[in-house]
Parts: C-alpha cells; sequence; structure tokens
C-alpha cells in the first residue's frame, strides 16, 4: 500500500501526515493527531457520533478518507473550547442533564453548534432534524432538545 | 438570639437560608437538579472512554467467531492469518493456561470454543497483530472446517422431550414456578376465561460504545482497563481464564459510553480476558475492542419470550385466576439470563391482585445467538404479555380498559403474585390519577370508540410494578468510601459503577447532603478492584438504593468525627453545630462561623483521620423456590403510562402522538436525573416496541449493524411527552428513594400495542408492533370497522 502525505488543517493548526489509501479521517483525527472528542459507534455511517466539520460541513468521519482531506480545514470539539457560541452549549447540555453516557455529546454539541450558527432561535422541528443523524441511546433526546433550544437562543446576543 | 451585626446582610441571609434548611432535616441537597459530577469532562469531550487511553506501543486482538450455529470443530487454518503483515500471532484456546471459561453464573461457555460451536456467537479466537486493521485482515482469512450438527432455533422446539441436546444435561437452563391459591378453583367460578399467547423478539442493547477491553503488563499480573458495570465480576473472570490470583489482575472501570445490561454481563470478560491473555503473552499493551457488528452478534441480547396466559375473570371483571407458561429464548448459553426468566416469573401478573396464579417458566436453549441481561431484565417481556391480556379482557367484557384496572391493581393491602403485602409505599394509584389527568384518558377514550374516518387514534394503558433490590438474584450489598482530603476535596469511591444513568452522583449527592457540603466539591474515584471493595454487580438499578445507603452511613461516620471538631472550634456545643453548603455554624448563634476548609485543616493538624467506609446490606429477601411465594423484592417502583397514536387505516403506518408517564420513585434524588431515566428508557422502550427486531436466520444475525437495526433517531420521538414523578417514600433507599433506571423500559410495549388495538382493532401479539402488521390485522376486514 502507497502511504502519502496530505496537509490539512485540524482546528486551526497545519499538520502533515502519512496516510494509506485505506485511511480514514477519523484514524487520523484520533490515533495521529490526538483529537479524542471523535467517537465512534458504527464505522458504518449510521450513527453519526463521530460527525466533525469538514469545509463548514458537518460529515461522518468514519465515512471520509483521509487522503479525501488534502488541503482542507476541519474542526473538532476540541478546536471550539473557546468558542463562546461552544461554551453556551455545553453549559446548556450541563444544566439540562443532556449527557449521561456522554459517548454521543461531542457530536451532538458538533451538529448544534452548527445549528446555532446558522439559526438564533431554532424551532423544535428544527433541532430534531438538526441532530437527527446522530444517536443518542440514553436521553431519548428531549433534554438535548431543551439544552440545543436554550443553548442557541443566548447565542444570539 | 440572632446576632447580625457584624455580618453583612448577604451573608445573613445566606446563613438563615441554610439554617433553615438544616433544621428541616437532612435534605440538604436531595430532591434538587443538581449538576453532575461527571458533565464537565462529557461536554468537553475528554479522552476518558477505553479506546482514548491506548498508550503508545499497543497492539491489537481482534476476536473471531464461528460461522454455523452447532457443529463440531474439524480443522481450524490460521496460517494464512499468521502469516499476513504486522500479525503477531492467533490466539486459541490452546493459548489459555488458565480455566477456558467465561460465564456469569453457569460454567456453560468456553472463551474460545475448543471443539464444538453451539451458535454463531461462539467465540474461536483472536488475531493479534500491530494495528487494529492488519488484525481485521487477518481475522478475515482465518478458515474453519466444522461438522455441521442439527441446530434448533425455537425455544418450544427445544423443548421437546425428544429435541436434541444443545448441552449435555439438556436444554434447559432454569425452571422457576409460582403457585398461589387454587387457580383450577378460580376457573371454574370464572364467567370469562381467555387464553392467548404473546411473543417478544430479541433486541439489542446498542450501547454507544460497543464493549472494549485494554491490557497491561504489570509486576507478575496485568492491569486490565475497560468499558464494563461490574469491575470486581471482570477481575475474577480474567484471573481464571490467566489462571493468575485475583490480586495480579487489577481491573479499572474507564468512562463507559453506555451500557444497558450487557456490559453487566460476559461481554466484558470476553474483551478483557483476550486482551489480558494477549498482554501476558506478548508483554505488550493490548487494546480488544468489539466493532459495532461483532457486538451485535457477540454480546448478549434481550431475551425472546413465548408468554401464554390463562385468565378467569368475573362478569363485573374481577381477575379471579391467571396460569402462565413462560417460555425465554437464553440461546446458546445461559449468562445472567438464569435471573431474567425469574423477574419476569416474579411480574407475570404484573401490578394485579391476583388471588389465584400459577406459573411455570424455563429458561431453554437454542442455538442462537445469547441473550442476557438488559434493562428491565424480564419485566419488559412479562408486563407486555400481562398489560396485552388486560386489554383484550377488559374489550371482551366491554369494560373500559381503565376501570377494568382501577378494579384489579395493587394498592396498599392488596397482594401481588407473590403474596407479598403491598403496603403504604405503593403509589400506583396515584401514577394513574397522574396520567388518567394529563393525557384526559376519560374524555379522549369517549370521543375515539365511533371513528370512522381514514385516519384514527387510540389510546393505549400500562400498569407497572417492579421489584427494587437484587432479592432472588443474589446478595443485595455494596460498599462505598469516602475521604475528605487536605484540602477539603470529597472522594467518593465504591466498586459500584456509573455507565450514563447519574446514579453515581445520586449516590453522592446524598453524602454531600449528610456533610453539608456541596457536589462541587466532591470527587469521584474511577472504580479500581485494587482499591475498592467488591460490591456485587452494578445492575438493576441498584446504586441509587444500595449504594446511596452505603454512602450515606459513610458520611454518617465522618460526620461524627467532624461535628464534636466544630463545635470545639466555634466554642459551642456539639449538637447545635451545623454545616450547610461547606460552613459549620452554630445554630443558636449565627455569627460564629467555620469555612469547611479550615476544619478538615485543623482535623489534619490533629491527625484525626477522615477516611471511612459504609457497607449496606439489603435485608434477606424470603421467599419459597418450591412455590414462589414470599417477599423476595424489599420495595416496588410503581408506574403508569398511556400512550396515544395515530394510524392511517390505509397503509397501517401509525405514530405515536403522545406519551405520559408517571412514576413512584420514593424520593427524586435529583429531579432532573430521574426526568433523564424516565425519558431515555421510554424512548428506549419505544423502539422496542415499534421498530427493534434482531433477526436471526437460522441462527445467523442478519442485521448486526445500525443500518439494519433501527434504534429510535430525534425524529421518532413523540411530539407531546409529559412526564411525572410520584414520590411515595419506600422503606429501603435512602430518605425512601426507589430505583428508576431499569423500570421506564417496560411500559412503551403494551401501552403502545393497546393504542394500536384500540384505534384499529387490530391485536398484535408480537413485539415489534411494526405497520405491516397492523396493516395484515386489517386487511382482511376491509369493511370500515364498527366499535
Ligand atoms: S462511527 Fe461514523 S457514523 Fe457511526
Ligand atoms: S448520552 Fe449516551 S448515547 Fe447519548
Amino acid at each position: 500500500m502507497t502511504m502519502r502525505v496530505i496537509s490539512l488543517n485540524v482546528n486551526g493548526t497545519d499538520h502533515s501526515v502519512q496516510v494509506g489509501p485505506l485511511d480514514r479521517l477519523i484514524d487520523v483525527l484520533r490515533d495521529q493527531l490526538g483529537f479524542k472528542s471523535v467517537k465512534e459507534g458504527c464505522s458504518t455511517g449510521d450513527c453519526g457520533i463521530c460527525a466533525v466539520m469538514v469545509d463548514g460541513k458537518l460529515v461522518n468521519s468514519c465515512l471520509m478518507l483521509a487522503s479525501q482531506c488534502d488541503g482542507r480545514r476541519v474542526l473538532t470539539l476540541e478546536g471550539l473550547v473557546n468558542d463562546l457560541s461552544m461554551k453556551r452549549l455545553q453549559g446548556s447540555f450541563i444544566a439540562n442533564n443532556a449527557a449521561q453516557c456522554g459517548f454521543c455529546t461531542p457530536a451532538m454539541l458538533m451538529a448544534s453548534w452548527d445549528l446555532a450558527r446558522h439559526k438564533a432561535d431554532p424551532s423544535e422541528d428544527e433541532i430534531k432534524v438538526a441532530i437527527s443523524g446522530i444517536l443518542c441511546r440514553c436521553t431519548g433526546y428531549y433534554q438535548i432538545i431543551d439544552s440545543v433550544r436554550e443553548g442557541c437562543k443566548r447565542g444570539t446576543t | 438570639m440572632q446576632e447580625g451585626d457584624h455580618l453583612s446582610e448577604q451573608i445573613s441571609q445566606l446563613l438563615d437560608s441554610l439554617r433553615e434548611k438544616a433544621e428541616r432535616g437532612e435534605l440538604l441537597y436531595i430532591g434538587e437538579n443538581i449538576v453532575r459530577v461527571d458533565s464537565l469532562e462529557k461536554v468537553l469531550g475528554n479522552p476518558v472512554y477505553t479506546a482514548d487511553l491506548i498508550p503508545k506501543g499497543t497492539i491489537y486482538a481482534k476476536l473471531f467467531h464461528s460461522s454455523i450455529p452447532h457443529g463440531v470443530i474439524k480443522v481450524m487454518e490460521i496460517g494464512g492469518a499468521k502469516t499476513h503483515p504486522g500479525v503477531l500471532g492467533v490466539m486459541t484456546h490452546k493459548d489459555i493456561p488458565g480455566l477456558n471459561e467465561s460465564s456469569a453464573v453457569l460454567p456453560d461457555r468456553q472463551l474460545f470454543a475448543d471443539s464444538m460451536v453451539r451458535s454463531t456467537a461462539d467465540i474461536l479466537g483472536a488475531v493479534v497483530a500491530e494495528t487494529a486493521s492488519a488484525a481485521a485482515d487477518a481475522a478475515a482469512r482465518i478458515k474453519v472446517e466444522y461438522e455441521p450438527l442439527p441446530a434448533i432455533f425455537d425455544p418450544l422446539e427445544a423443548l421437546k422431550p425428544d429435541a436434541i441436546k444443545i448441552h449435555p444435561k439438556g436444554n434447559i437452563a432454569r425452571q422457576m414456578k409460582i403457585r398461589k391459591g387454587n387457580v383450577d378453583e378460580g376457573f371454574a367460578k370464572s364467567h370469562l376465561i381467555l387464553e392467548k399467547t404473546y411473543r417478544t423478539q430479541f433486541q439489542d442493547a446498542t450501547p454507544l460504545e460497543p464493549e472494549m477491553g485494554l491490557a497491561i503488563p504489570e509486576d507478575g499480573g496485568v492491569r486490565v482497563i475497560g468499558s464494563m458495570q461490574s469491575p470486581h465480576h471482570t477481575q475474577a473472570a480474567v484471573a481464571k481464564v490467566l489462571g493468575l490470583p485475583q490480586e495480579k489482575v487489577r481491573v479499572i472501570q474507564a468512562v463507559t459510553g453506555g451500557a444497558f445490561g450487557p456490559k453487566s454481563d460476559e461481554t466484558p470478560y470476553d474483551v478483557c480476558s483476550t486482551a489480558a491473555l494477549a498482554a501476558v503473552k506478548y508483554r505488550r499493551p493490548v487494546f480488544c475492542g468489539m466493532d459495532r457488528e461483532d457486538s451485535m452478534v457477540m454480546h448478549t441480547k434481550r431475551h425472546p419470550f413465548v408468554i401464554s396466559h390463562k385468565t378467569g375473570v368475573t362478569s363485573d371483571g374481577m381477575l379471579l385466576a391467571d396460569e402462565s407458561r413462560i417460555v425465554g429464548d437464553t440461546g446458546a448459553y445461559a449468562s445472567l439470563g438464569v435471573f431474567v426468566v425469574v423477574r419476569a416469573t416474579f411480574h407475570t401478573v404484573g401490578a394485579y391482585e391476583v388471588p389465584n396464579v400459577k406459573a411455570d417458566s424455563y429458561l431453554v436453549y437454542t442455538d442462537n445467538t445469547y441473550a442476557g441481561s438488559l434493562r428491565g431484565f424480564g419485566g419488559p417481556q412479562a408486563i407486555f404479555a400481562i398489560e396485552s391480556q388486560m386489554e383484550e379482557l377488559a374489550r371482551r367484557l366491554g369494560i373500559d380498559p381503565l376501570e377494568f384496572r382501577l378494579r384489579n391493581m395493587l394498592v396498599p393491602g392488596k397482594r401481588n403474585a407473590t403474596s407479598a403485602v403491598m403496603d403504604s409505599s405503593c403509589g400506583l394509584p396515584q401514577c394513574v390519577e397522574k396520567v388518567v389527568a394529563s393525557s384526559r384518558y376519560r374524555e379522549k377514550a369517549a370521543r375515539y370508540r365511533n371513528q370512522t374516518g381514514s385516519v384514527r387514534r387510540g389510546l393505549g394503558l400500562a400498569l407497572l410494578m417492579h421489584g427494587n433490590s437484587l432479592g432472588p438474584e443474589g446478595n443485595d450489598y455494596g460498599a462505598v468510601h469516602i475521604e475528605i482530603l487536605s484540602d477539603g476535596t470529597v472522594s467518593v469511591g465504591s466498586g459500584l459503577t456509573e455507565y450514563g444513568t447519574g446514579a453515581v452522583s445520586g449516590m453522592m449527592q446524598v453524602a454531600s447532603s449528610v456533610l453539608g457540603v456541596p457536589l462541587s466539591r466532591f470527587k469521584l474515584e474511577r472504580p479500581d478492584t485494587s482499591k475498592h471493595r467488591e460490591s456485587g454487580p452494578t445492575v438493576a438499578s441498584r446504586v441509587i438504593v444500595i449504594g446511596g445507603n452505603a454512602s450515606k452511613l459513610a458520611a454518617e461516620k465522618l460526620r461524627e468525627k467532624i461535628l464534636p471538631l466544630a463545635a470545639e472550634m466555634l466554642k459551642t456545643e456539639r449538637n447545635r453545630v451545623a454545616i450547610a453548603d461547606g460552613v459549620a455554624f452554630d445554630r443558636l448563634n449565627l455569627s460564629a462561623t467555620l469555612d469547611w476548609d479550615d476544619l478538615v485543616k485543623e482535623a489534619y493538624r490533629r491527625g484525626i483521620g477522615l477516611r471511612e467506609e459504609g457497607y449496606f446490606m439489603a435485608p434477606q429477601a424470603p421467599w419459597d423456590q418450591e412455590i414462589g411465594q414470599g417477599t423476595p423484592y424489599l420495595q416496588y417502583t410503581w408506574g403508569a403510562l398511556v400512550a396515544e397514536v395515530e394510524v392511517d387505516m390505509d397503509t397501517g403506518y401509525y405514530k405515536v402522538v403522545g406519551v405520559h408517564a408517571a412514576y413512584d420513585v420514593g424520593k427524586a434524588v435529583n429531579p432532573a436525573g430521574v426526568l433523564g431515566q424516565i425519558y431515555g428508557g421510554t424512548v428506549q422502550g419505544l423502539g422496542y416496541a415499534m421498530m427493534e427486531e434482531l433477526i436471526h436466520r437460522e441462527g445467523s444475525v442478519v442485521n448486526p449493524n445500525l443500518g439494519d437495526y433501527y434504534i429510535p433517531t430525534s425524529m421518532d420521538i413523540p411530539q407531546e411527552f409529559k412526564a411525572f414523578i410520584v414520590e411515595v417514600p419506600g422503606p429501603l433507599g435512602p430518605f425512601g428513594a426507589k430505583i428508576i433506571a431499569e423500570p421506564p423500559i417496560v411500559l412503551p410495549g403494551p401501552a403502545l400495542r393497546n393504542a394500536v388495538l384500540n384505534a384499529t382493532g387490530v391485536s398484535v401479539d408480537d413485539l415489534p408492533v411494526t405497520s405491516e402488521k397492523v396493516l395484515m390485522g386489517m386487511r382482511p376486514q376491509q369493511a370500515p370497522r364498527t366499535a
């Protein structure tokens, strides 16, 4: 298998990494670069908990080949620790008991953050659609939806 | 008496409110929505789960399993895998230095099958390689030749006397019965007798993090870090396989990404033992993780049950007798299923008083993949059957299903199936009242009775009795130790684990309340077999009750050490001192206050040890094995649920438009946490009711992935969900608390099934209630239905 070097920007920092043709973005993020907030729940694109932003779009990092990310910008939860809108969402998740086992939480936060960028005051249906690609087995979603509504709302100020 | 002069008004007010709280009793932080101790690390995405902790230099073990349901292993060709690039070796039963066993109760399952396979979930061995992908690629190259044996997939077939034997001792792993009164006499007096059979399916627990284990060689033994519910049981299992004394195996529970039962069963043994075997053999850290497909094939599932009820009632709708036959398919191995069938049997007539009860139940081996512990633990199957039966009886009697239930349900003074007398802690009537009012049941049920349109609505009701404590499942004990560190931090440790429910946080909240120190000053130690005492399995939602009591005891011991010191420092008497929000004060002289940190510092200076252990063992729950009578549970959680559905009569497509659920939790230690369990459990229960079915074909799981096995998404949840907490204190838990994590998964199935029945007239007697089954049920009728 031929390895090649790609360069990608993760959370604002440029990285050059060696990847094989079958290496996935999730492997590069977790194993090579150490961004462990990205979780793997199915490896088949069905659970969404590996979601990250690539060039401003939410994607499942288990379905994207690393080599497809050459020259692109990737954002994970670690890259948003100082982002005001993310902090509001995180606070709201804590206050509303939205993280039980926490395994879906980083992806839920990424999807919510993506929604908050576009919508200041999303409706319940908009929130449901925004997080519909991400499974949560613990919460039944209600407390997550409350958190997103609250977290987005305060994000308008 | 009050001398507020020296204090700013603000502090004085704060102290006032705290004093009031402290004087009201111990419930300082109980009943408040407290931020869980572990929520920060979760929203930050910190690396706390097993797969996040893999050190550099780790090698990977990939399990491989049987491809046939029953047969003799002839040849295992591992050469191709061994020479695959990056592969270090292939481990099989020959590499096990200790006992080749990986079982929780009955010693019926090997870690790596040596000569015979009984299901496609039987593990044959593991490939060990430098990378995860090399291990997986190599595992695919292993070729096994079998001599197939006839296989059985239907538990009723397996029960037949001439059935082939899956295990040498036969196909019945556990039998159980209930004999209360005399059913024949009850049937003789009955106006109506109804006999019906109900079936349930395999459900997959689907914790979003599959099973994972990491083993690191360490002075003559091994340290294991894994995703699990019961670290001490895993320690025993790993030590057995390695042939090492238990103290050479140290097991630490990593933060666990959901569990729901399988992680208390045998699967964590498999991944942890395999990682440990390889770690010892290759002297390197080893990670053994299941991917989703591995997990859905190889871990334990919810048992399918076939439950037949014969029930007799009077003409005015009083239950007289119920005879049930309960058959659970445990697949090829018993696992914790031996207790699942016991719990199902005790709940066979659910939340009703039936004077004459006869139940015979069997946990049966088949060649399906194995079933075991899963949230609800036999409750969902038993209650689906009896609540469906109640609905059918009410319809045949022409009595409103609610009225029928009200006449027969358990209230204080009545006796359940084991003849236990319900005491004043039975909050079932209050639960029913809540959901009936909230759903406007009476008004809507009347309105929906004569619908004719192509879209129709229906209401379905189901009631819950859920025995608390392990009862027949084993001794119910737990230890919690609490240490106050020199900086004032309160460190709590226990072998009882957290895997998402928040129960451990609740257990700490109890200590927080006793000590008067806010939860923000608390720290949770990771459960570690080298530090914490064996506390039994973390199952049956028992952390809050057993762990809560142990935590309360430990905190009380510490309080006894701290209060005299505080009294001395405050120059007052011991019984005048209270601590609230980290401030000790003289109740009768509020100007005298003392900061928690200073108090702790002084204790350290004087060498007062601030580490205590609380140990709580629940009282015995005596019952007679011969007749299944007695008090197998020490208290009960009660619940009621109304589901409202809307059905398209042309296609059978339906959706749940509303859920109204009320649970008597005794005392809600953390109400937001309780609601989280109600929401989460209900949605998981709706998945079970509507869409989830792990399908076996000739013993192979055909949908072991989340593309073909659906679990609810945010788009599937009911628009309206009204949840109510009822608090009728129980005798066992701290402050009257009852368990809540398990119960909410039970009622959605029967309530939804009954709602569909009331909307369409179609009885779906086998879960899940798919639109297809509803349509098939309506087809023969064609013409508009009249109620
Ligand atoms: S792990 Fe990527 S979608 Fe599930
Ligand atoms: S909190 Fe456990 S999967 Fe969402």
